[in-house]
């Protein structure tokens, strides 16, 4: 299990990897287990926290329980409004919960996968672990492999750029 | 996240191959023929030709017309929307994780006071 993981840009507070085909995202929180479940789990807490620095999050369905729908809407000044959506599959009460997350992309269509979040006591804190399941190792390398080479993307950038004048 | 099966599916089978980024990564200084394209590799031009099959199927570069002439050429928006999807993906968990420690902290000190309401 081990072996597969790979460090994926940890930062100083969020541990960062993939391992296999799993894209895996770790925090520790001070706090009790109970205040991040419902943190995660109740419709008049998501939006204090769900979503980017700079975005606002509208929760327009939030049916906990499996087989449930959800619907956030984030909104942002820079961009239209996003909706992301999907269907809880599993719910494990203060443990975990499996869920699908996705999104429309334009002109490709629904975008996304499952999404397991788990919650685990480390002394007084609670540790998160959420969990991308990105389908294939292949993927998961292929997307990797692209997004993260920053100076790439910034060469593309140009270059876009560049064939846009023609 | 699971990839549908879908052209960003296809995209991201492309890039999973060193050979194939290493020749995205030279279009990216410009285009090139496929002779050109093959000069670093040890492979044949029906080797580096699969390679380029695959990479146009998937949307990352198109090749010229005319017979003898080729040049291949980066389609960096096919790109642009693999990086920009897994880019989005990371954001949104860091930083909804950076603004959940603020509010659990703040949670935490209206709850320590009164404490009353502890299940």
């Amino acid at each position: 299990m081990t072996a597969t993981r790979i460090d994926r840009g940890s930062t100083e507070s969020t541990t960062i990897y993939s391992d296999g085909a799993d894209l895996v995202f770790e925090r520790t929180f001070d706090a009790p287990r109970e205040n991040v479940w419902k943190a995660f789990t109740d419709p008049q807490i998501v939006p204090r926290w769900w979503g980017p620095h700079g975005t606002t999050t509208t929760v327009a369905e939030m049916d906990v329980r499996p087989g449930g729908k959800w619907r956030y809407v984030s909104g942002a000044a820079d961009r239209d409004d996003v909706t992301f959506y999907g269907e809880y599959l599993e719910i494990d009460p203060p443990r975990a919960f499996k869920w699908t997350f996705m999104f429309d992309v334009e002109g490709m269509g629904p975008q996304g996968g499952p999404e397991t979040h788990t919650f685990e006591d480390v002394g007084r804190r609670t540790k998160v672990k959420s969990v991308g399941h990105m389908g294939s190792v292949e993927a998961l390398e292929g997307a990797l492999a692209t997004g993260m080479a920053g100076g790439a993307i910034e060469t593309w950038d140009r270059l876009e750029a560049l064939l846009a004048e023609g | 996240m699971q990839i549908q099966p879908d052209e960003l599916s296809t995209t991201f089978a492309a890039l999973a191959d060193p050979t194939r980024r290493a020749i995205l990564a030279r279009l990216a200084e410009g285009e090139a023929t496929v002779t050109e394209l093959a000069a670093p590799f040890d492979m044949s031009l029906p080797g580096i030709s699969k390679h380029l099959k695959v990479l146009q199927r998937a949307g990352l570069i198109e090749q010229g017309r005319q017979a003898q002439w080729r040049p291949c050429r980066l389609k960096p928006e096919r790109l642009r929307d693999v990086a920009d999807w897994l880019g989005q993906y990371r954001r949104h968990w860091e930083e909804s994780f950076e603004r959940l420690d603020a509010y659990l902290q703040d949670l935490q000190d209206t709850q320590r006071p009164g404490k009353g309401d502890e299940r």
